[in-house]
């Protein structure tokens, strides 16, 4: 009279392997569910007996207990319910033994019988590699998607049952869906002049290098910012199962095909909280916007609006790529490796770029500016001041600006170039690699040395200006040599934090 | 000191207490000690016997809550432990009844009934020059400002500012840098408060190196008042006072009107008609205040030297392909997509030009525009 059924439930962003054992005995007759349930768990005995009588079955009349092993592991949700109506209905001998082995279930259960998703149906999925998997009919495509072995859609209990029994055959895989075409997003021909701001979101792309963006209202950061995922290349199979795995997680709705294919971007507002951006909650620990961001782009516009505390909180995953999250039940750690892209005005006002045209006190621009923390700036490694583009650039008609694809094919060789250094892009080069890849022209270690000794630059910023110059050789399709020009490009698109300040106005 | 007997401790401690109350500028604390001691007067405001004191009641906008303040702070600041502060901090306090010693003041319309002063003694033998200016401005104004300030700091010439940002503290700065003649900075606030923040550094050089002058006790804080009055100082103090850069309104005007009513040269440096920064400074020259096209315009003015007969702010010509930008940069902020227009370069090429002149100190970048430099 023991069953045990294999199930997965989820902590934080990864799939746990579940054993849901079963046991029926003599006594008055009960429904008991142990193992560390939290309420939407244990609110499965109801559902699970409904289900089971709503589809023709026999609910054992003995004392049932449902053991949820390992005991230690918090299980959430109501993904356990199909797990605990198969134990049942093996324990109780509607369902011979045999037929579970090397089989897991995943789903949730309704009063009538029928099967429902639930959230983080990938990372479920996932932790059950090895296995046979029964999921609900729509969650077909994102369990196949992640899964190595067979997956089985079921819709209801009863159609479970019937396979199982042998009775009837497996159900077919839904039909899927007509393939929506992928709606491409905002393009870069429409983007107006500030030549200088679209070579810097190129750069970002190629080189995952970190953005700041100062500037007027109007002037076209956030116009820009939403441009630059589409000139990411996709993500390769590995980043897009860990894309995938936060996204279903979190119960965000996943692309058509399954996949997080297309690097996500996330822009929370500016009063997001700081849970709400790194993750963390009470109960089950959820990802925040910043694991939502993974791999993609995180988008901070009005960077000078976010509360303080927020944005410091931002330091550490930046440096690790992660984001652990520690409560008193446990620590949790969420992948959180993004491009982080902001966007701010150089003051309350908005005006502080041209020079007498701000109407702030001192008082207004130096507590502004103070929310910009020196560490926090220091991570950008492209900041640069976007300014309204020139009328004649706005109203020429025969505008031939390039367009998202072009730019794109040439981030995707410069990242294929960075694959060859042993790197995702070249912001994760260090010092020693760097010096190994490239070499400095005599010109631009002249350039250099000017800017350093007229401290514009600073000693962390060299080995960053580097690293941009080298991104540009590799956009431009040259050899890795930085000579004058790749450097005063770097170089244009680097304002020191002291000098950022100095035109906010401190 | 003036000559005559050394004052009572206790008259100057009061005086710096009364100068230190809240909204008492100079003729509320001329109104007070008319006609009677400092003694006195301390016993009237304190035992609020305000009726006696004739003069406030002609003062205009004095209410009865004021003087309610006055007689509280002082009845809870003991005058001896102001002056023991003054004392610990190196400020020297210049008072007697006939007036400060600093003779330019004490004969001022509006003189200043005591003066706090930290660093070196004024020699006002030395011709003496006001660079002021707004605080909001351009590259252009602060680099005119800084050259003025240097030049005439090495001819010996005494530069007198009000420690402000923009303008006032370039000219102080750079003029303190040149290790010539005498800086004098004249603030609004007490001596230990240093306002503008981030003015801490020029302030600390100023009191060491130069010069600091305040009307008001340490403590006082600054307060939008203060600045007009503080700037009649300015103007008292100067032979010449130069507005560099000045918009519409704002109180470099101010200091030119307090220069206007004291007889002082008023000297105004040009500026590009479509810059705000210089709508003051143009509006003086078309009413008839000489311009100043090189420092030997200041120093003929002072007497000097004969003047200059061509200006002397001509820059160099730079590498031709480097002009070419300068050319289109004119002298006006422009961005970098208004060069790219002006002068079809590629962003590459223009990049690198703007990096050799930014450099070579021919030009400066602040958020996102580049300007010409002149100096």
């Amino acid at each position: 009279m023991l069953a045990s059924v294999g199930a997965a439930t989820l902590v934080g962003v990864e799939g746990h392997r579940i054993s849901v054992e079963v046991h029926g005995s003599n006594g008055l007759p009960s429904f008991t569910i142990v193992g560390l349930p939290d309420a939407g768990c244990r609110e499965a005995r109801d559902r699970v007996r409904a289900a089971v009588l709503s589809s023709g079955l026999t609910w054992p009349n003995r004392r049932v207990t449902v053991n949820l092993a390992p005991s230690s592991v918090r299980k959430g949700g109501s993904g356990l319910d199909v797990a605990i109506a198969i134990g049942v209905l093996v324990a109780s001998e509607q369902v011979p033994a045999a037929s579970i082995e090397g089989r897991s279930f995943v789903g949730e259960l309704g009063l009538d019988g029928r099967l429902r998703t639930v959230t983080g149906i990938v990372p479920l999925v996932h932790a059950l590699a090895g296995d046979e998997v029964i999921v609900p009919a729509s969650a077909f495509r994102e369990a196949e998607v992640i899964h190595d072995g067979l997956v089985r859609p079921v819709s209801d209990l009863r159609q479970l049952c019937d396979a199982l029994c042998a009775t009837e055959p497996w159900p077919d895989p839904p039909e899927p869906g007509p393939d929506q075409a992928c709606v491409p997003g905002p393009d870069l021909a429409q983007v107006m002049g500030q030549a200088l701001a679209r070579r810097a979101i190129e750069v970002a792309a190629a080189g995952g290098h970190h953005l700041l963006m100062l500037g007027p209202p109007g002037a076209g950061k956030t116009m820009l910012a939403r441009r630059l995922v589409g000139i990411m290349p996709d993500l390769d199979r590995a980043a897009a199962i860990e894309a995938t795995l936060v996204h279903s997680a979190a119960g965000e709705r996943l692309p058509r095909g399954g996949l997080v294919v297309r690097p996500p971007l996330r822009s929370p507002h500016h009063g997001a909280s700081m849970v709400s951006l790194i993750g963390g909650g009470t109960g089950s620990v959820r990802a925040g916007e910043i694991s939502l961001a993974h791999r993609g782009v995180l988008f901070l516009d009005e960077l000078g609006e976010f509360a303080p505390t927020v944005l410091d909180a931002l330091r550490q995953p930046l440096e690790e790529g992660v984001i652990r999250v520690s409560r008193a039940s446990g620590s949790t750690v969420f992948p959180a490796r993004f491009l982080l892209v902001a966007a701010m005005n150089p003051c309350p006002c908005g005006e502080a770029g041209r020079p007498g045209a701000c109407r702030c006190s001192d008082l207004a621009r130096l507590r502004y500016a103070r929310r910009m923390s020196g560490p926090l700036l220091d991570r950008f490694d492209l900041r640069l001041m976007v300014t309204r583009p020139p009328v004649d650039d706005l109203l020429a008609r025969h505008h031939v600006a390039e367009s998202t694809a072009e730019v794109a094919e040439r981030v995707l060789t410069a990242r294929a170039r960075a694959k060859e250094r042993g790197v995702e892009a070249n912001a994760q080069l260090t010092r020693d690699d760097l010096e190994l890849v490239c070499s400095v022209t005599s010109d631009g270690e002249r350039l250099l040395r000017h800017h350093l000794e007229a401290g514009v630059l600073s000693a962390r910023g060299l080995h960053r200006v580097q690293t941009v110059a080298l991104t540009l050789c590799d956009l431009a399709g040259a050899d890795p040599v930085l000579d004058g020009d790749r450097i005063a490009g770097a170089l244009s698109m680097r304002v020191e934090p002291a000098r950022l300040l100095q035109a906010v106005g401190v | 000191m003036p000559l005559s007997a050394v004052p009572n401790e206790r008259d100057v401690a009061i005086v710096a207490a009364l100068a230190g109350l809240p909204g008492m500028g100079p003729v509320r604390l001329r109104a007070v000690l008319a006609q009677r001691s400092p003694a006195k007067a301390y016993e009237l405001l304190t035992q609020g016997r305000f009726n006696e004191i004739a003069e406030l009641k002609s003062v205009p906008g004095l209410r009865a809550d004021d003087l309610a303040t006055w007689r509280y702070q002082l009845s809870h600041l003991g005058p001896s432990e102001l002056l023991a502060a003054h004392a610990d901090l190196g400020i020297e306090i210049d008072w007697s009844p006939e007036g400060v010693s600093i003779g330019r003041l004490r004969d001022d319309p509006d003189p200043p009934l005591m003066i706090f002063q930290l660093g070196a003694n004024i020699d006002t033998q030395v011709p003496s020059v006001a660079i002021v200016g707004t605080r909001r401005c351009t590259a252009y104004g602060r680099s005119v400002a800084a050259r003025l300030g240097s030049e005439l700091a090495d001819a010996g010439v005494t530069v007198v500012s009000g420690v402000a940002t923009g303008i006032d503290g370039a000219a102080q700065r750079s003029a303190l840098d040149s290790g010539g003649g005498a800086v004098i900075g004249i603030v609004g606030s007490g001596l230990d408060v240093v306002y503008p923040q981030r003015h801490r550094s020029l302030w600390a050089d100023l009191a060491r190196y130069g010069t600091l002058l305040s009307e008001y006790p340490v403590g006082t804080p600054p307060a939008r008042w203060r600045f007009p009055a503080r700037n009649r100082l300015i103007a008292a103090l100067a032979d010449i006072v130069v507005v560099v850069e000045s918009g519409e309104r704002g109180g470099s005007l101010h200091t030119v009107e307090s220069a206007l009513e004291r007889d002082r040269l008023v000297m105004a440096v040009p500026g590009p008609i479509t810059n705000p920064a210089s709508i003051g400074t143009n509006r003086l020259l078309g009413e008839g205040c000489p311009p100043v096209t090189c420092t030997e315009d200041i120093l003929a003015a002072l007497g000097f030297v004969a003047p200059a007969l061509k200006p002397n702010f001509v820059p160099e010509k730079a590498e031709p392909q480097l002009e070419s930008v300068l050319e289109a940069m004119g002298w006006e902020p422009a961005t970098i997509d208004e060069l790219l227009l002006r002068t079809s370069l590629g962003l590459d090429e223009l990049g690198s030009r703007l990096m050799t002149l930014r450099v070579a100190g021919k030009i400066v970048e602040t958020g996102g525009w580049w300007e010409r430099n002149s100096a």
